[in-house]
């Protein structure tokens, strides 16, 4: 099954990566793109400036984000955990919305840094609530929690100062408009948390059967853990900083991935990262296309595709 | 394996950023200098294909007829002044004043862009990959701001003599309206939405053409803000003399208040002096052209009132 799947995947990326050059407001001809490549080529903006690095963008975090989800899965043992139960990503609007709102004049490039100090705070809110000991349903739940409020308190400042409603609003459904280099070599450094979530994966499989079988194998289930969700936290973090966040793809994608390659986590995970980068890559690619020169936010449709699956996985969970 | 690929792809993405940076830096016999948002902007030709990422620098380039190339203009033309339109002729719509598509513009190969210190301080490095960009203050900009960023533009597109004159021109015909509207009355203006009303204060575009065109602001109250969202009950504290609203929607919610009781206590109510206009001219335009319709608008107003 997985050797079958995972050819098919890396095509589809690869055709999807191709597409993502090839069309927008401006259709380039797949000759020309190699030469969009060069500088002084009527494409060069284009191509090597524009649509290449939102790709590579593109990919990353979709994959980044998929990753933190199956991690989030795999030790909260729930189909419906995803990084946004942490709370993380709300934490992040949160700080970007009252910075945004109260300090509409300041530099526009402090907001990464902005975002992921908040999600970070949120992150270790939640840890000092429920302590690295409570069970992953204490922990899912007051992450739930958590984020309500924070969801809260991001519409109560939204009210307040409606003037700034249209850049909160923008950034709030996670975009990849106006992103590029710059971004991208700021996302660089958080990749170095990938190799470790992959070494994660055969203990996270012995963590399916239960703690006390875990235990009894020779697992750490509490370290464990905490060392995955503080990857997920550093993931998500990271990419909700740059793009906003974008969202059901932590959720939807390890779904989708584990109808396809099974449960096994060294399986699972890097699959997980190619479903994610082809479905954000493919979520872009219509927000960029579907009504040109309108840029939709790759945020409303991974939503759009989300929010129906994520419904049909409820309905399907008695 | 990974990983090296990893470092592989990162280092020839530095490279690559690197390469580019070195690229923008040649300039010489400078011809025109001005001072934008961002510092000094120079620029050593008659820019001949302009791309404009916000409405209010419309304006300014039809004040002396010079027509853009591209306008992010919401895709909805009817979003420019049917005088400007008349102007300027045909354009490419460039997307939203929020997002602009950027691929759009490079295709449109301008050789010079204007864009709005609010919205697009984000990519303005992108921009500036793309052509020189002069970035001013729009959408927050007051009208006194407003004309500066005019006279800039007016400078920065080698027509400076003709802004200069097409300026003097404006304040006398803002100075005939101002003849011909009664001094000092209190004016309010607002736009309205369905579900709320956005007062704009004296800090506003709005405002200022008002106090421009020898009318009072009405007081708003806490005056931190250029617009204000105002429930009924504070608006009637505001209770200002005359009331000229701009409805985004109709029905829109002055619609609904005009049932309501509280709304025949306005004073501009009792004595029928509520007026609507175009939301698009008093709100999204901002620019010299607009505000010289306004000035006509409220002379419409006070005279039907005679």
């Amino acid at each position: 099954m997985a050797t079958r799947s995972l050819p098919i995947l890396l095509l589809a990326l690869l055709g999807l990566l191709v597409a993502n050059l090839m069309f927008g407001a401006v259709s380039i001809p797949f000759k020309s793109i190699f030469e969009g490549f060069q500088v002084g080529n009527a494409n060069y903006f284009t191509v090597h400036e524009y649509r290449f690095p939102r790709a590579i963008l593109a990919m990353l975090v979709g994959a980044m984000m998929a990753l933190a989800g199956a991690l989030v899965q795999g030790v909260i043992r729930n189909p419906l955990a995803s990084p946004d139960v942490l709370g993380v990503s709300h934490g992040a609007g949160l700080a970007a919305v009252f910075y945004m709102t109260f300090f509409p004049d300041a530099d526009i490039r402090w907001l990464p840094a902005v975002a992921l100090i908040g999600s970070l705070i949120a992150a270790l809110t939640l840890w000092w609530l429920c302590g690295s000991h409570s069970s992953t349903i204490k922990l899912a739940i007051t992450g739930v929690a958590l984020a309500a409020l924070y969801a809260s308190c991001i519409d109560f400042l939204m009210l307040v100062k409606p003037l700034e409603i249209n850049n909160a609003l923008l950034w709030l459904t996670g975009s990849l408009w106006g992103r590029g280099w710059n971004q991208l070599s700021m996302l660089l450094p958080w990749l170095l948390l990938i190799p470790f979530a992959l070494w994660l994966a055969k203990p996270l499989n012995l963590i399916h059967l239960g703690d006390d079988s875990a235990i009894s194998l020779g697992i750490k289930a509490n370290k464990l853990r905490l060392a995955s969700l503080a990857i997920a936290v550093g993931l998500t973090a990271s990419c909700v900083a740059i793009c906003g966040p974008i969202g059901f793809l932590g959720l939807v994608a390890p779904h989708l991935t584990r109808k396809l390659v099974g449960g096994r986590h060294q399986i699972l995970l890097p699959s997980t990262m190619l479903v994610g980068a082809i479905l954000l890559l493919l979520a872009d690619l219509v927000a960029r296309t579907i009504d040109p020169p309108i840029e939709l936010p790759a945020g409303i449709m991974t939503a759009i595709i989300g929010a129906p699956y994520f419904l049909w996985l409820l309905l399907r969970t008695k | 394996m990974k990983r090296l690929l990893l470092i592989a792809l990162s280092t020839l993405l530095l490279s690559l950023s690197l390469s580019v940076q070195a690229v923008s830096s040649t300039q010489d016999s400078i011809k025109n200098s001005v001072e934008d948002s961002k510092g000094t902007f120079s620029i050593d030709y008659v820019p001949k294909r302009i791309v404009v990422l916000e409405l209010s620098f419309v304006d300014a380039l039809a004040a002396v007829g010079v027509s853009p190339v591209g306008i992010a203009d919401d895709k909805d033309p009817e979003r420019i002044l049917k005088e400007i339109r008349n102007e300027i002729g045909e354009w490419t719509s460039v997307g939203t004043r929020s997002q602009p598509s950027l691929e759009t513009i490079s295709a449109l190969k301008p050789d010079l862009i204007i864009a709005d210190i609010s919205r697009h301080e984000g990519v303005y490095a992108d921009l500036q990959k793309i052509a020189p960009t002069l970035i001013l203050p729009s959408r927050r900009a007051n009208y006194e701001e407003n004309l500066h960023a005019t006279a800039i533009i007016g400078k920065a597109i080698g027509k400076d003599k003709e802004m200069q004159a097409r300026l003097k021109l404006h304040a006398q015909r803002m100075a005939d309206f101002a003849k011909q509207l009664p001094e000092g009355k209190e004016v309010q203006f607002g736009v309205a939405r369905d579900d709320a009303l956005f007062l704009h204060t004296a800090d506003s575009y709005a405002g200022g053409v008002i106090r421009a065109l020898g009318l009072k602001n009405a007081n708003t109250g806490r005056s931190d803000d250029a617009y204000r969202q105002t429930s009924l009950e504070q608006f009637l504290a505001v209770n200002p003399d005359y009331f000229i609203v701009g409805n985004y929607v109709t029905p829109s919610i002055v619609d609904k208040w005009k049932n309501e009781p509280l709304w025949s206590v306005l004073k501009a109510a009792k004595n029928h002096h509520i007026y609507s206009v175009n939301p698009n001219t008093w709100s999204r335009c901002r620019g010299i052209i607009s505000a010289e319709t306004m000035g006509q608008d409220l002379i419409k107003v006070f005279k039907a009132n005679k």
